[in-house]
């Protein structure tokens, strides 16, 4: 009997891209771990290449999932752009769409940079924010529980453990929180500080930044076959909140 | 059980794993043993035939008082409509202050041969929607043992001709999907006939309190999977005399997903919080569908809502052996 070859198979269903048809032209997700997680979104915060263009990232974003994504503005000097664009009220499809608030480039003072995010449309769920952002905590009360604050990576000097963001959380009492699991990866091999987190926060917990970190640089690369391994009894504790990628779906 | 007794229950238990307290569900809980008090001291004294049960349906029935509920009861009788019934609807008046949801659901009597009417033409909207909230939401306010009866009765009117052992109930099964999708199906046709009136609290209650109804008959039944024909119906019995909030965080707890557990039942906490405040249960009251999209209120039921849907679906198909189960008995 002759053998198909494998590419007239059908592609099973962890090569399946969530947004797109079965023959996608968009980069299919190879990993079975992150494929059966529901629900996964990409941020747009890989897409440097399309910078700017909100509606391009949001579609290449849908490519990877039309469940979640997050828009991210790292420059503070994209921020007024994601606003215009949301206000524009486009049809995104996402049941979950998140807003990563700027880290870089930023020059407003800290409540004016509040009053802009809080103009952000009601479509967003979540504004997700690095805890050295939030210098005067009272400020952000406005955001409430839209507010979405990010464990850090061992570059920056706080924000990393649970008693670093206990004293946040305190003051921000409605505010939810981002486990980023390679950064909480990168301070022990054996995740202990991701298992100490999920303890201290897990009932705050809106998403998952999910990735792994480029060696030396800290910068987020597309999840390792070993960090999926090292990650797994973590990802486990968190099978109900949306997974961000912040970097493209593995080709692996 | 009563419907507010909170002592060592799923939830308290679920808390206690999480580290989280469930503030709004304990003190709806506890609002609604107190009102359970208040409305049987009401009626102290008065005649009760011995086939008749007092039943409290709603928020009432789920433990989840705030202050905005309705009173919904039902007389319900495990013999026959007769004239001079005893309680009549109307002697109930002293223990109940407010008018229920005015569909013609509640504030009514009726025999447990009218709600085991199940299927094909006789089996209205109406009676489907009684039987099944007396089956997942119900808790007696008086006649706890003709209460009991009126459970198993219906049950024995579903489970009656199924002998499969380590099977959920498919009759069963499929008419509590049906009563979901049923529900699901009218919001949408209410809205579509222009009875906008309530849309947002309607969605809210939609994504909230129905889903974790549906969730709270469906864990019951996919228990079934664990257990002979014969023991099916004492297991199933068992489960609906519970809150839906009590099963559902039971079952997180027994298939080991405690995190998911503690974000789903909070989340809903937070739904109860948010409906017990008088001001934003006012707002999404009036609030038209036309204007859902920029108000924060409805955007926080909808975000709350979908916390506990993907707690829920997390729940169903990544834990063994809900995931086997769902995908062999909950499509087709």
């Amino acid at each position: 009997m002759p053998r198909r070859s494998l590419s007239a198979l059908q592609p099973a269903f962890p090569l399946l891209a969530l947004g797109g048809r079965l023959q996608t032209p968009t980069r299919p997700l190879r990993s079975a771990l992150l494929a059966m997680h529901h629900p996964l979104g990409a941020s747009t915060g890989y897409m440097d290449f399309s910078r700017g263009d909100w509606a391009g990232m949001v579609e290449r974003a849908v490519a990877v999932s039309t469940f979640a994504a997050e828009l991210s503005a790292l420059g503070e000097d994209e921020l007024p752009g994601l606003v215009a664009f949301l206000e524009g009220t486009p049809r995104l499809p996402f049941h979950y769409l998140s807003v990563h608030a700027p880290t870089k480039r930023r020059r407003l003072p800290e409540l004016q940079l509040v009053a802009l995010l809080d103009r952000l449309p009601a479509i967003v769920d979540a504004i997700v924010v690095h805890p050295d952002q939030i210098t005067a905590p009272e400020g952000w009360l406005a955001l409430g529980r839209r507010l979405v604050i990010e464990n850090m990576d061992p570059r920056k000097t706080l924000g990393q453990l649970p008693e670093h963001l206990a004293p946040l959380f305190a003051a921000l009492p409605d505010a939810g929180f981002c486990l980023d699991v390679a950064h909480a990866g990168a301070i022990d091999e054996d995740m202990d500080v991701a298992h100490r987190l999920l303890d201290a926060f897990g009932a705050r917990l809106r998403q998952l930044h999910v990735s792994s970190l480029r060696a030396g640089r800290g910068s987020h690369v597309s999840l390792y076959r070993k960090d999926e391994a090292r990650f797994a009894r973590v990802l486990a504790r968190c099978p109900d909140v949306p997974w961000i990628l912040e970097a493209p779906p593995p080709r692996r | 059980m009563d419907p507010g007794s909170a002592a060592a229950s799923p939830l308290s238990a679920l808390g206690a794993a999480g580290g989280v307290g469930f503030p709004a569900l304990h003190a709806a809980r506890a609002r609604t043993a107190e009102r359970c008090d208040g409305a049987r001291a009401a009626l102290a004294g008065m005649p009760r035939d011995g086939d008749v049960a007092v039943v409290l349906l709603g928020s009432w029935g789920r433990g989840e008082l705030t202050s905005g509920s309705d009173d919904d009861v039902l007389v319900v009788t495990t013999g026959a409509r007769r004239p001079g019934l005893r309680p009549a609807v109307h002697e109930l008046a002293p223990a109940f202050a407010r008018a229920s949801g005015g569909q013609g659901t509640f504030d009514d009597v009726v025999t447990v041969e009218e709600l085991a009417t199940i299927g094909l033409q006789e089996d209205s909207n109406r009676v489907l929607t009684r039987r099944m909230l007396v089956l997942l939401e119900s808790a007696p306010l008086l006649g706890a043992d003709v209460h009991r009866r009126v459970l198993a009765r219906l049950l024995d009117a579903y489970l009656g001709g199924e002998r499969r052992d380590r099977r959920p109930p498919r009759f069963l099964l499929n008419d509590v999907v049906r009563y979901w999708r049923t529900v699901a199906v009218d919001f949408e046709a209410k809205a579509r006939a222009g009875d906008d009136g309530k849309w947002a609290l309607r969605h809210a209650k939609l994504r909230t309190s129905r889903t974790m109804l549906f969730a709270g008959g469906l864990l019951p039944l996919l228990e079934c999977h664990h257990v002979t024909a014969d023991d099916a119906p004492a297991l199933l019995l068992s489960e609906l005399l519970q809150p839906p909030t009590d099963r559902i965080a039971a079952a997180f707890l027994r298939y080991e997903a405690v995190d998911a557990g503690v974000r789903t039942l909070s989340a809903y906490d937070r739904f109860l919080a948010l409906l017990d405040d008088p001001e934003r249960r006012a707002t999404l009251e009036a609030l038209p569908r036309a204007r859902a999209r920029e108000d924060p209120t409805f955007q926080e039921c909808r975000r709350l809502g979908r916390e506990i849907q993907q707690g829920l679906t997390a729940l169903l198909f990544e834990r063994e052996p809900l995931r086997r189960l769902v995908r062999q008995y909950g499509v087709f």
